[in-house]
């Protein structure tokens, strides 16, 4: 399936964002917007990942698919 | 009865009268006729916006108002793995569940118990799974309706008792899901939809600002005072550290795409690209989550020094001490909700599991659907009922199955997930794996290792699955099966699969 459909490897992203980093992003400082580092990190994660999930989903249009 | 008991408890009340209402008259024009399929997964029929507000509304439990600010108020960052979780999730759920909609499509299935008794041809493992899902759900029923008992109690200022408000959830529940199944369910999503994202919305702004000044003097001193709750293991020596958060986020994510309720709410749409639009679209629904666990951490400087059951009231205590009467009556409905949704949704999947797959095997009312829909019924009240009865009587049993609950649920994802998509995996290999898995979980939670080396007893557990489902279906019988892979196998249904002939016409 996937090497019909790279596209879906950007369903990989947030696996990447919350897990993978986690190691470099658990840390308080520095702040961003006064957010503790991680929430900060945390909270953008979950504002890509509709953007990863879209990108998935546009590969799939172009395609033909979806 | 206080002036603020009397008004919060009346908006309550109303409240609760307008969710029955609501979820009796989702039925209207679709009642009747439908048999189970009808009933379980609304037809077949539900489009983008209503499968959002269903799965966002089975997500969004009575945890989230009482764990997750509990956890925030106890420990801080370990509760993340609750978004982190679901994101995943929700993303990967762009592939399962337009793979496992078509399948249940093609084949008449309405969960995941005649899925696996269709992939592997024997009805009997229906029935066995459907035991031991309900084992793994029961747990959640009660969670909620004791959920909803210490919210109803509190925001009623102590005028609807505990054991009142308990039996409240349940009978407002079984109100309308007997009658109505999901569709009933998606109706009553609308008004808690509606209901969280404003008071959340509303509580994220005011309680920074009435209690600190604003979002800066908040956050600063957070920084400054609790460092320890806003990074991994948290406060508290919790013993979850980052191992923890990672091992715990990958197996929920997995889990959480075949969870019954999940899987009931993919198999309600009408066509495979309103579930791909809703994988992009739920991921959102989880920036709300942040707010109950910021809260909780407010509640760490404002009413400091809850414990045990307490701190689960965390975000509450603020409430009431800050608000007048019928907002706090509003944000006690919206929280309410949040118990009676999902509690439909797990009810309603209990009566249809065992409906289809274990009365259904029943020789009267095999291949009737028209039968399994009234029998599923009386099994939703059983499960409701039983939970309910439970929870006045013994508390606790439950309280320990719930340990196990996603964890032992999580040792059907090979089952499910490998053998839909991988034909070589074997009957008596999946059953081994679940066997070994399941006995992990029990054997590591009931001894209180869990975590186990920093690890999530259950993903341990999934591993250990994973390699004896493989070792048994390699070297273990080869049962014979002639029917065609694509009979047997789940695929995407990619575009084509769209509003089809068989489709059940009209909206919800």
């Amino acid at each position: 399936m996937l090497k019909k459909r790279p596209n879906l490897l950007w369903l990989l992203a947030p696996y990447g964002l919350y897990l993978a980093a986690l190691p470099l992003a658990d840390r308080v400082h520095p702040t961003v917007l006064g957010l503790p580092f991680l929430f900060f990190w945390l909270l953008l994660a979950t504002l890509l990942t509709p953007a990863a999930v879209f990108l998935a989903w546009r590969g799939d249009r172009k395609r033909g698919r979806a | 009865m206080s002036t603020n008991a009397t008004v919060a408890t009346a908006v309550f009340g109303g409240f609760m009268v307008l969710t029955v209402v609501l979820g009796l008259l989702a039925v209207r024009g679709h009642g009747r006729t439908g048999g189970l399929a009808e009933w379980s997964v609304g037809g077949r029929s539900l489009g983008t916006v209503f499968i959002w507000v269903l799965m966002a509304g089975e997500g969004y439990t009575s945890f989230s108002y009482l764990g997750a600010a509990g956890w925030g108020y106890n420990h801080g960052a370990p509760v993340l793995y609750v978004i982190a979780y679901l994101s995943c999730g929700y993303a990967i759920g762009y592939v399962v569940g337009p793979m496992l909609w078509a399948y249940a499509r093609r084949h008449g299935l309405v969960n995941i118990t005649d899925m696996v008794a269709h992939r592997y041809d024997r009805p009997w493992l229906g029935t066995l799974v459907a035991v031991l899902a309900t084992v793994c759900l029961l747990p959640y029923i009660q969670l909620q309706i004791t959920g909803m008992g210490v919210v109803v109690s509190t925001i009623s200022y102590g005028a609807i008792s505990l054991n009142w408000a308990y039996f409240i959830a349940f009978a407002v529940t079984t109100g309308f899901v007997v009658v109505s199944g999901l569709r009933g369910s998606a109706w009553v999503s609308v008004l808690k939809d509606v209901l969280v994202i404003a008071t959340l919305g509303f509580l994220a702004l005011y309680v920074p600002v009435h209690y600190f000044d604003g979002y800066g003097p908040f956050l600063d001193r957070l920084v400054a005072e609790k460092p320890d709750w806003l990074t991994f293991t948290g406060h508290g020596g919790s013993g979850l550290g980052a191992g923890w958060f990672v091992t715990t986020s990958f197996l929920n994510s997995l889990t959480v795409v075949i969870f019954p309720t999940t899987v009931a709410g993919y198999l309600s749409a009408r066509n495979a690209d309103a579930l791909r639009r809703n994988a992009m679209l739920l991921p959102f629904y989880n920036v709300l989550l942040f707010v109950p666990m910021l809260l909780g951490l407010a509640a760490a400087f404002v009413v400091p020094g809850l414990t045990g059951a307490g701190s689960n009231l965390a975000l509450f205590k603020l409430v009431v001490d800050s608000l007048p009467a019928w907002a706090v009556g509003v944000i006690g409905v919206a929280a309410a909700l949040s118990s009676i949704v999902p509690m439909a949704v797990f009810m309603l999947v209990i009566g249809t599991m065992w409906g289809k797959s274990v009365l259904g095997a029943v020789p009267a009312l095999a291949g009737r659907p028209d039968r399994q829909k009234p029998a599923a019924q009386v099994v939703v009240v059983v499960s409701g009922a039983l939970a309910l009865v439970l929870t006045y009587t013994e508390p606790n049993t439950l309280v320990r199955l719930s340990l196990i609950s996603y964890e032992g649920m999580a040792q059907l994802v090979p089952m499910i997930l490998l053998g839909l998509a991988w034909r070589r995996l074997t009957l008596w290999g999946a059953l081994s794996g679940l066997a070994a898995g399941g006995a992990l979980v029990c054997g590591l939670v009931f001894t209180d290792h869990d975590p186990v080396w920093g690890v999530n007893a259950g993903a341990l557990a999934l591993a250990v699955n994973v390699a004896v489902a493989l070792a048994v279906s390699w070297w273990g019988p080869q049962p014979v099966d002639a029917r065609p892979d694509d009979e047997v196998l789940a695929a995407d249904p990619g575009p084509e699969a769209a509003p089809g002939k068989t489709a059940v016409s009209g909206s919800v």
